[in-house]
């Protein structure tokens, strides 16, 4: 199982990277911002689709809220209605996950190809020699300085990263997320608005600092194409009619 | 709408999982590689659980056992806490009179005392010559020591991770000196030095070969630079460097000239890294690759005498030992070649002797049998004449 993940992505990650890092002059940090790009580029046909969707939710936005002036006391009329409004437009509130989740493989590769290729123990470096494919690009490279701008990208618990990370995958989630229908929904997506940023956050103090450049950069290449694709800032600064009003959910 | 809450849920509940538990898959912890050394018929490695040990080589018995006071790191995974984990030990025991010297991975330099030890007493024991050395972190850059200390009359030589290599009295462990940073990009310096007459010689990650004078400390004018970093410690003969790069070359380089004799191979690279240091007797390189390929070389020409593919890697330096050359490679198969008969070609081994575990560390040969520290902690003891393992004896500690 662990071979043939290495054969068919982390190899290839890996070899990538080293061999990114020694065109860019040996640095490491450099490397994994040409690769973030070279991810998003090759991921662009499901963050067009993710876009688009936005956009749709964006433009279907004085429906909803006639929906909700219409049935505002009867909150799963109006969940039923909005529904039927994102079908029949075929818009998925939610599909901003799905890149999420196939970039998933890439996170996991990406993150033992920074670990490995960044050898921080004897044993990884030994190990490393298993892995790296016989092109002089990676060769000359090995083994790797792990200084980028001051940050030890193999070392882990950068504050300011964390607040980086967290901070740019809190905006493009506000510039993503469709205003709620109700209440209940209105607290879920909060929480959820919340909980990601946090939870990066967290993971940018446990894992390598590689990565969370990795999440950094990804997250802004991804604000600054929602910003132009979508001509401006979303819901950013939506403000929320449930947020003034008590929710009683009934 | 029901099924998207829980797709989200799910995602933020596995993601920190699925990336702690991949982290495996990555890297390594630093276990240590220790290799044997005898002494009076006393076996000295160090194990997995940071001890030094001593071992009777006649009665197969433990003569005594040393724990090094444990290190603290980061426990990893979903946990933000410091955990206390036994010292790895990368360095092979150096024992000289009636001490022995052993560098760890939590940047310590000890030197033991044999009766000491033996009598269990409180370390350090002044009075038997006993002392420990910590090596600065240094701009907080790691202290760890991956190197063989090198030994000589007076005075020990210690290569650190933070780049530097440091000068100790012997007797009492104080710092004589310390050079100036040799690896400034990489802060690794896990190769051990070689001294020739009153010159230190390091190669470097960064692909440097420096020139330290032991006398005035300071680096000598000349230096040898190559693209690619240096993998192996180096080797001299004949006032000739020999050592493996990262590039999947053997270099023999001659001290003061800018430019290598030769490389080897001589046209394509090798399948792997020269990870292993090699040894030169009466003008041949016996150089063990990564790719599982010993090679015999013509010093002075880098001509290929013969090889032997042994089908695994091979990461442990070969060992002379009178007309026998012995390479073991990593699954534990121990092959022993007659240098008087004459090899060619696809040379093919006197013989072949398999202990049956997996072997990265140094290895020792003396008086007909050759001394292995397996990975799993294990010291096994091969008779080569009678062709097997004469004894073997376990490193880890019966609950």
């Amino acid at each position: 199982m662990i071979e043939v993940w290495h054969l068919i992505i982390g190899n290839p990650v890996l070899n990538v990277l080293i061999a990114l890092s020694h065109i860019l002059g040996g640095s490491f940090g450099s490397a994994i911002i040409v690769l973030t790009v070279i991810v998003r580029l090759v991921s662009w046909p499901l963050t067009k689709r993710q876009l688009n969707s936005t956009k749709a939710l964006q433009d279907m936005q004085p429906k909803i809220q006639e929906l909700q002036k219409k049935y505002g006391k009867n909150q799963r009329k109006l969940q039923q209605e909005t529904m039927k409004i994102y079908k029949e437009a075929g818009v998925n509130p939610l599909g901003c996950l799905w890149p999420m989740l196939i970039q998933f493989p890439i996170w996991i590769a990406l993150y033992q190809a920074i670990m490995s290729a960044l050898a921080t123990t004897p044993e990884s470096l030994l190990g490393l020699a298993q892995r790296l494919y016989s092109w002089e690009v990676v060769n000359q490279a090995i083994p790797l300085s792990s200084n980028f701008l001051g940050l030890d990208l193999g070392s882990s618990g950068n504050f300011i990263l964390a607040i980086i990370v967290g901070g740019t995958m809190w905006v493009q989630q506000k510039m993503t997320q469709a205003p709620a229908v109700d209440p209940r929904q209105e607290s879920t997506q909060r929480m959820m608005t919340l909980m990601m940023p946090l939870m990066f956050g967290f993971l940018t103090l446990i894992m390598p600092s590689g990565l969370a450049l990795y999440w950094a950069v990804s997250t802004i290449i991804g604000i600054i194409t929602q910003y132009f694709f979508t001509g401006g800032w979303g819901y950013l600064k939506f403000r929320s009619p449930f947020q003034s009003t008590p929710a009683t959910g009934k | 709408m029901k099924q998207a809450k829980i797709l989200v849920l799910v995602v933020i509940a596995l993601l920190p999982l699925i990336l702690v538990s991949c982290a495996s898959w990555g890297t390594q912890a630093a276990g240590g590689w220790s290799g044997t050394a005898v002494h009076e018929g006393v076996i000295y490695t160090g194990t997995r659980d940071g001890r030094v040990v001593a071992i009777n080589s006649s009665t197969e018995n433990l003569e005594w056992s040393y724990s090094i006071a444990p290190v603290t790191a980061p426990s990893g995974g979903l946990s933000c806490g410091d955990a206390s984990v036994p010292t790895a030990i990368y360095g092979t025991p150096v024992a000289d009179r009636d001490i022995v010297y052993i560098g760890t991975y939590g940047g310590q330099v000890l030197a033991l005392n044999m009766l000491a030890r033996s009598q269990n007493l409180s370390f350090p024991q002044q009075r038997y010559g006993e002392w420990e050395w910590y090596c600065p972190m240094d701009n907080a850059r790691s202290n760890a020591i991956v190197a063989d200390l090198i030994v000589s009359e007076g005075a020990i030589y210690v290569s650190s991770s933070n780049g530097r290599v440091y000068s100790l009295d012997k007797e009492f462990g104080d710092l004589n000196w310390e050079s100036e940073i040799l690896d400034e990009k990489h802060r690794k310096l896990w190769t051990s030095p070689v001294i020739q007459g009153n010159t230190l010689y390091a190669s470097t990650y960064d692909g440097h070969i420096y020139a330290l004078s032991l006398e005035t400390e300071e680096l000598s004018d000349w230096s040898f630079e190559l693209e690619a970093g240096f993998s192996s410690s180096p080797v001299i003969y004949e006032d000739t460097i020999f050592l493996g790069s990262f590039d999947r070359y053997l270099y023999a380089v001659k001290i003061g000239s800018d430019v290598p004799i030769w490389k080897f191979p001589q046209e394509e690279p090798a399948g792997n890294w020269f990870w292993a240091s090699p040894v030169i007797n009466e003008g041949i390189v016996y150089a063990c690759c990564l790719d599982g390929k010993l090679y015999a070389i013509e010093a002075k020409t880098g001509e290929k005498l013969w090889e032997f593919d042994a089908g695994n890697h091979l990461v442990s330096s070969p060992v002379l030992m009178d007309n026998l050359l012995i390479v073991i490679d990593k699954s534990g198969t121990v092959y022993v070649f007659d240098l008087s008969a004459e090899l060619e070609g696809e040379a093919m081994p006197l013989r072949t002797i398999s202990i049956g575990d997996a072997v990265s560390s140094p290895f020792c040969a003396q008086e007909g049998l050759v001394y292995i520290r397996s990975e799993d902690n294990w010291i096994y003891v091969v008779d080569i004449d009678k062709g097997g393992v004469s004894w073997k004896v376990s490193l880890s500690i019966e609950e």
